[in-house]
């Protein structure tokens, strides 16, 4: 039994070190001078500055990226709220005729790979002159958050006890104010932690984002990607970008933490 | 943390008019589901129905508003013949099979670990979510520099003990997909830990306790209790991994770029620069419509396994 028990703290702690020393590696050298990145041997004694974060904000303009990633994360997780969390309370608690084939189509569409969708979706955007608009990459981030908002709400409201909103309809609230004025108020956490993993899907997502925005569009990943391709790497200023590009999802992925991966199994494991 | 059975709609109203309110109810339903298959038909439906219907042509992108010559479904017997869609799917199935069998097998060792935990399994479940949330190409950046065979963390780490240093890895063709396959297993094994974790959180403690009255060891309980308890969390894995593995393109993207030669080409990479690079949209289309339906055809399979035991 204490063999197990010191083993199981062994494998747990060997995969947090795992896990952990590339994201502390990346936070270190953001905080290095070149000489101090550019040696032989790993050097762990040097004097912490911030130049790399001023040079990315300053002359590099990192701050565009991080604003064009907010608007078009707000922006696709608004939509998808507004016309997803109806939909889930119909197809958790209404009595429409096939319910279970809509909800299969809509699981579906989270199956299609964004790169089937993209090739279109440029073609389309470019005739309709929306290319490098925001608009342009809010509609594309909602074909994949709208499909998680609509199946993680689902789930959260087949969670509610049905005698609330019963009673909600003998007092003559309607269907509609069951859903609106019972259902919505009771989901608050897992509305909060739907909006957040919407907010964090759209702030991560690269290919859309690659293809479809233009000069004055361009998100976080395309910042920090621009740093990679070439010959030689900044990487004290690209650390530096990962940084801030990691700030806000980790803010936002502890908040949601008890959610996450409810949300990226669609609902299916209850966390 | 378990996997429910979902429960019935509330489609018996109470007390009066129990028929009229029931049609105002599917009525209220149609209203509010409506919204969203629209959005989802415009956004996801209808590009793909214009793929389906260009990747008949022959056209550059260049020439977008040229007339485009009907070619049928030319587009599609070139993909049986292209060498290169043949070379990029034997990787992406290599990627796919090397990445997930590797992330089951350390994820069922870590998840029955952190199982095994009395104190700290909270403090440890928020660390270990961290890589899933970072962006993919972040994690591409991490892992450039870990790697770097100069200045990395690795080479820095090995030279230090005497082990072989200053490998290339994104830069050999032999060890350039193994390190792509090596960087999704560092982002996505906390998602395995994490899911079999929450389905050995709802097997039932009587069921640990017949097993150790009997004299079961710990293997033999992983082996015939834990094991059996968590097949439909491991579909689950199955289904979402499979489908994210297949459509891998950022980290490749940002580290090869395919390469070097045609080593680490995907299928989405292949299709991605068909159309942007290469400017043949027709063919774009036409890849674009195989992956869709390879990805349909294997999600289908998955999800009847999985309603098949009600877990989804």
């Amino acid at each position: 039994m204490k063999r197990w028990t010191v083993a199981s703290y062994t494998i747990v702690v060997v995969f947090l070190l795992g896990v952990l020393v590339p994201i502390a590696a990346v936070v270190v050298n953001s905080l290095k001078v070149p000489a101090d990145i550019f040696t032989p041997t790993l050097k762990l004694a040097f004097t912490p500055t911030l130049s790399n974060y001023a040079k990315v904000l300053g002359d590099l303009h990192f701050q565009s990226f991080l604003t064009n990633s907010t608007l078009v994360a707000l922006g696709s997780t608004a939509l998808s709220l507004a016309v997803g969390v109806p939909a889930a309370y119909a197809l958790a608690r209404l009595p429409i005729r096939g319910r279970e084939f809509w909800a299969g189509g809509i699981l579906f569409t989270r199956m299609v790979p964004a790169v089937a969708l993209v090739v279109p979706m440029y073609v389309i955007f470019q005739r309709a002159s929306l290319l490098g608009t925001y608009f342009a990459l809010i509609a594309a981030h909602t074909t994949f958050n709208l499909p998680i908002v609509i199946w993680m709400m689902r789930s959260f409201f087949e969670e509610l006890p049905p005698d609330l909103e019963e009673a909600a309809l003998v007092d003559g609230s309607g269907r509609f104010g069951a859903f609106w004025r019972v259902a919505v108020p009771l989901t608050a956490p897992g509305l909060a932690a739907t909006a957040v993993l919407c907010l964090l899907f759209s702030w991560n997502e690269f290919l859309f984002a690659l293809v479809l925005s233009g000069r004055d569009t361009q998100t976080v990943p395309i910042g920090v990607a621009s740093f990679i391709g070439t010959v030689s790497v900044d990487w004290g200023g690209s650390s530096a970008a990962a940084v801030l590009a990691l700030i806000p999802v980790f803010v936002l992925g502890l908040a949601a933490q008890r959610f996450l991966v409810r949300g990226l199994t669609f609902g299916a494991v209850k966390g | 943390m378990e996997t429910l059975t979902r429960p019935g709609p509330v489609d018996t109203p109470v007390r009066a008019g129990p028929r009229r309110r029931g049609r105002q109810g599917r009525r209220l339903g149609y209203g509010m589901l409506t919204p969203s298959l629209v959005v989802l038909a415009v956004l996801i439906i209808l590009p793909l129905a214009y793929s389906l219907v260009l990747s008949l042509f022959s056209w550059k992108l260049t020439d977008l508003n040229l007339p485009k010559p009907f070619v049928g479904v030319d587009n599609y017997t070139r993909i049986l013949h292209d060498p290169t869609v043949g070379r990029a799917l034997v990787n992406t199935v290599i990627y796919v099979v090397g990445a997930i069998s590797v992330e089951l097998v350390l994820g069922f060792v870590v998840a029955a670990a952190l199982f095994e935990m009395t104190k700290g399994r909270k403090l440890a479940n928020a660390l270990i979510l961290l890589p899933m949330i970072i962006a993919p190409v972040v994690t591409a950046l991490l892992w450039r520099y870990l790697l770097d065979p100069q200045f990395g963390l690795v080479t820095q780490l090995s030279s230090a003990v005497g082990l072989p240093s200053g490998i290339g890895w994104f830069g050999s063709s032999g060890l350039a997909l193994p390190a792509l396959i090596a960087v999704d297993v560092w982002q996505w094994t906390p998602f395995v830990v994490l899911v079999m974790h929450a389905g050995m959180l709802s097997i039932s403690e009587e069921q640990f306790e017949a097993a150790r009255v009997d004299g079961a060891g710990q293997l033999r309980i992983l082996r015939s209790i834990v094991l059996p308890a968590i097949v439909p969390q491991i579909l689950l894995i199955l289904l979402f991994r499979t489908m994210d593995t297949y459509r891998i393109f950022d980290t490749v993207f940002v580290l090869t770029k395919g390469g070097p030669g045609l080593s680490t080409e995907t299928i989405g990479l292949y299709t991605y620069r068909t159309g942007f690079s290469y400017f043949d949209m027709g063919y774009a289309m036409a890849l674009s419509v195989f992956i869709l339906l390879t990805v349909l055809v294997v999600s289908a399979f998955y999800i009847r396994l999985l309603r098949r035991r009600e877990a989804l």
